[in-house]
């Protein structure tokens, strides 16, 4: 039996060196990277035109570019998957766009009784860029963090309960550990003769009967990591010591600022570029 | 408040939320890109791990800190770390309805009552984001109904996982009463003594 090593798509397998040039996104504060960017997905998803979403997602695009220090694997996955993305909702949500709201544009297409009118093709359009938009600005943050440096910063700089944040921590340790457990419960399944047959309903059946011993397990091991913790004298005292520190430096004020006072301003450059006319 | 073993439970449920989570990401983002209306029914997918958190556990911040452990675990995904934030949301949001009953209620039609209002409140910020209203009357019944249908369905899925769970007696003396199907379990004393540490 082979324990399968889980191997991570997307983001950084290990944590990064915090000490590396200004230009390298990875060195920045997560806390700046998550919750920067959420005032530019909101003004992101509340636009309506279809050049601010595309400004926020070019700039989000040109920052993982240029800080990003992506592998060329991870890089052509994300520049294809979000064109496919945007090109799939042009159509899939043009489709769907009521006909009675866009019918005064010009036909695109006649399928029969179905006709593509180009103002619904341009509200897919919009929509598509929108999500495009949310998804780089979160993948700034996804694909140059590690999930572990973003519980310690929030336990440093947020003040979370280090106690709860150990909770994140012991979970990603967690994870293999199901890998492990579910090959064991798959060939304690079969070995009893538990396959149930063929099919998409013996497939859902056959999962749903992987998912209780795998959660029993999971939590009686989390019984065992308790005590252990608990006799090492986790929780002893209020505060504690890390091995490893996340910053909060100039450079991640300056990012932190400048994300938050761009977020306003694309809306108005994206009108001060179209002339005032949508 | 929160005694060390609760805590590492909220984790491994969480952790495997989270891994139920990375596919369920990728699979959204790709569905809402080809057929918006057959994202509706995911939506559930979210509420299985609160909602089993709540069930088997039945304390106080089970559904938050599942959530927030299901975030950690989700981050390699499209939503990233603000995979965090969502599932906050959805945590925080599945513990309203059992914080307004002040934690006396546990029965099935309080977990389904909560899911209907977080898809009410879901289906809002979804309008925005999808730009909804664009669509037809009739396509935005659908989806609305497709979405409450989902998180019915999902809700009474945990309710059933979670009954399994309890039975494996894994929550004894996490839990502060068992349910009734399962009979009474006399309390533990280290059950008793809460805050064994901390």
């Amino acid at each position: 039996m082979t324990a399968r090593v889980p191997h991570r798509s997307v983001g950084l397998g290990t944590e990064p060196d915090l000490d590396g040039s200004v230009l390298d996104l990875r060195t920045y504060n997560p806390l700046v990277k998550v919750l920067g960017p959420i005032a530019a997905m909101v003004v992101a998803i509340t636009s309506r035109d279809l050049l601010t979403p595309a400004l926020f997602a070019a700039f989000a695009l040109a920052l993982l570019l240029g800080g990003g220090r992506l592998a060329a694997r991870t890089l052509g996955g994300v520049l294809l998957g979000v064109t496919i993305l945007v090109a799939l909702m042009a159509v899939s949500f043009g489709m769907w766009t009521d006909p009675s709201q866009v019918d005064h544009t010009h036909a695109l297409l006649r399928l029969g009784p179905l006709t593509f009118w180009s103002g619904a093709l341009e509200t897919g359009l919009a929509t598509g860029l929108r999500v495009a938009a949310v998804v780089l600005l979160a993948l700034l943050s996804g694909l140059t963090t590690h999930g572990a440096d973003l519980v310690r910063s929030m336990i440093a700089q947020l003040r979370v309960p280090y106690r709860i944040g150990y909770a994140g921590l012991a979970a990603l340790r967690f994870v293999p550990r199901f890998a492990q457990e579910l090959d064991t419960i798959r060939s304690a399944h079969r070995v009893r003769g538990l396959s149930g047959g063929r099919g998409p309903v013996s497939v859902v059946r056959r999962h749903t009967g992987y998912a209780i011993p795998l959660l029993a397990g999971g939590i009686r091991h989390a019984d065992r990591v308790s005590l252990s913790m608990e006799s090492r004298g986790f929780g002893a005292y209020p505060s504690r010591t890390e091995r490893r520190h996340l910053p909060f430096r100039l450079r991640d004020w300056a990012l932190l600022a400048s994300l938050l006072a761009g977020a306003p301003l694309v809306p108005l450059l994206a009108h001060h570029l179209t002339g005032g006319t949508p | 408040m929160f005694t060390t073993r609760f805590l590492m439970a909220c984790a491994a449920i969480g952790a495997a939320t989270g891994v139920l989570l990375i596919p369920a990401n990728f699979a959204a983002f790709s569905i809402s890109a080809t057929v918006p209306l057959a994202y509706a029914p995911m939506v559930g997918l979210w509420l299985i791990g609160p909602v089993v958190a709540l069930a088997v556990l039945r304390r106080p911040g089970s559904a938050v800190l599942t959530m927030f452990v299901a975030g950690v675990i989700s981050t390699p995904t499209p939503a990233g770390p603000s995979a965090i934030v969502t599932c906050l949301m959805v945590g925080v949001a599945m513990e309203l309805g059992f914080l307004v009953t002040r934690y006396r209620i546990w029965r099935p039609w309080l977990f389904q009552l909560t899911a209907i209002a977080f898809t009410v409140l879901y289906a809002l910020s979804a309008y925005a984001a999808f730009n909804i209203s664009a669509m037809s009357l009739f396509a935005q019944g659908i989806f609305f109904a497709l979405m409450v249908a989902s998180q019915m369905v999902f809700t009474g899925l945990g309710l059933v996982v979670a009954r399994r769970l309890a039975a494996t007696g894994v929550a004894r003396g996490i839990a502060p009463t068992r349910r009734v199907g399962v009979g009474p379990v006399p309390r533990r004393p280290e059950a008793d003594a809460e805050g064994r540490v901390g």
